[in-house]
């Protein structure tokens, strides 16, 4: 197994008091738990801080640990003959270190949850949770998605033990950003006759480069031409099931949404939202000499103002 | 090989009792009781005489159980974190949704 230093993921000395260990880690549980904390990474630095303390806070397990000597994390170690008799759990002389990882091996320890209730307690599966996202093309037709967990089980032992699992899941169209799923039963498994856990989904929409999903409404930029936007047009507009067609009415403003119903993604409930595309009025970067001309002379026969409420406004405040 | 998930439930279509939820969540039927008389976690029908709990219940008790083991939290402490961080979801989608209204960057 390999090592891995608790003092120092909890930033602290070995010679730390337990006040100071349960002060570090509810410092670094606010700052990483996945409940609270927008960090990137958050989640996987909650799980070594609680492993890490899970050990620490017990008077026992931290004893056992430190008798493991220090050593470089990541280094292998293996756990000496009678450091295993000497802390074995209770009434389990066939315990071995054998293939267990270092936060397995002291969940099982003397006075480690695991064994706690005895042999014969059942207990509930482990519920477990994962991200999945997913594309808005995705969440518009449904999807099937191949997982691949590790999720702590009971063994036949009642020992807790990562086992990989593989699992396809079908997931039905009408999924929006932040929707959640959950599998019943299909968590980790129950120990004698305990319930097995529930696996959940939570579902986010990764970014496209066309749409934007609020709830099952999908935003869409439709950019047009000065020309397009004052005399009106018809142009085809891409939604996720399929180009249609749309009327831009004359003297449409930059801003305006033009709504598209049902063109956005489906419920579950079998409603469908709309899609809105955004009306962006764009110009050319670079303009021929004879577009330059047609300009200047748009600009000498128009009466447009479009500052003529600076004024107004300017006049209402003296 | 893969196992294929067929039975798969999406949160909204979720009702259960709250023993149901105690089981779900692990969090104790008393704390429950406790959460709910408190306005943390509420039933779809609070006249109902046996209440049930929809999604928000039940993704409110989860929240609840990992914060009262991750933290300590006393069920004096949960209501108040349950409630911060339901408007702090209510806020984020809120921001999501004006975002998505805000016209992108043209390239």
């Amino acid at each position: 197994m390999k090592y891995k230093d608790y003092y120092a993921v909890l930033g602290l000395e070995r010679g730390a008091s337990d006040e100071q260990i349960k002060k570090a880690y509810r410092r670094l549980a606010r700052k990483y738990h996945p409940d609270v904390s927008k960090e990137a990474g958050a989640e996987e630095k909650f799980k070594e801080v609680a492993e890490a303390y899970q050990t620490l806070k017990d008077t026992d397990k931290r004893a056992a640990y430190d008798q493991l000597g220090v050593q470089r994390p990541g280094e292998e170690i293996r756990p000496p003959p009678d450091w295993q008799q000497h802390w074995q759990p209770s009434g389990d002389d066939a315990f071995s270190a054998e293939g267990l990882d270092l936060s397995e091996l002291f969940e099982r320890l003397r006075g480690g949850r695991g064994r706690g209730g005895g042999v014969h307690a059942s207990m509930p599966g482990q519920d477990y949770e994962i991200a999945v996202p997913i594309t808005i093309d995705d969440a518009y037709g449904g999807t099937e998605i191949d997982l691949d967990l590790n999720m702590p089980e009971y063994d036949a032992q009642g020992q807790l033990r990562r086992v990989p699992h593989a699992f396809k899941a079908r997931i039905p169209k009408g999924a929006s950003d932040g929707q959640r799923l959950r599998v019943p039963g299909k968590g980790g498994k129950g120990f004698n006759g305990g319930r097995n856990g529930d696996l959940y989904l939570n579902i986010s929409l990764r970014p496209h480069p066309l749409y934007r999903a609020s709830g099952h409404d999908l935003y869409l930029d439709l950019p047009l031409a000065p020309w397009e936007a004052v005399l009106g047009t018809s142009v085809e507009v891409p939604t996720p099931g399929g180009p249609v067609r749309l009327k831009v009415p004359a003297g449409t403003q930059a801003g305006r949404q033009l709504r598209l119903p049902r063109r956005g993604l489906p419920t579950p409930k079998g409603a469908q939202g709309d899609l809105f595309a955004v009306v962006l009025i764009v110009v050319p970067s670079v303009v021929s000499e004879a577009e330059g001309a047609l300009y200047r002379q748009l600009e000498s026969v128009s009466a447009f103002d479009p500052r003529a409420h600076f004024s107004e406004e300017g006049s209402h405040a003296r | 090989m893969r196992v294929e998930l067929t039975e798969m439930l999406w949160f909204e279509q979720h009702a259960v009792s709250l023993s149901e939820l105690a089981e779900l969540t692990g969090l104790s039927a008393a704390t429950l009781e406790e959460l709910v008389s408190c306005g943390a976690i509420e039933p779809i029908d609070a006249d109902d005489p046996q209440p049930r709990f929809g999604a928000a219940a039940l993704s409110a008790a989860r929240h609840a159980h990992r914060l009262s083991e991750d933290f300590d939290l006393d069920t004096q402490a949960l209501p108040l974190v349950l409630g911060l961080l339901e408007r702090i979801d209510g806020l984020e989608l809120q921001l999501r949704a004006l975002r998505a209204r805000l016209p992108g960057r043209i390239r």
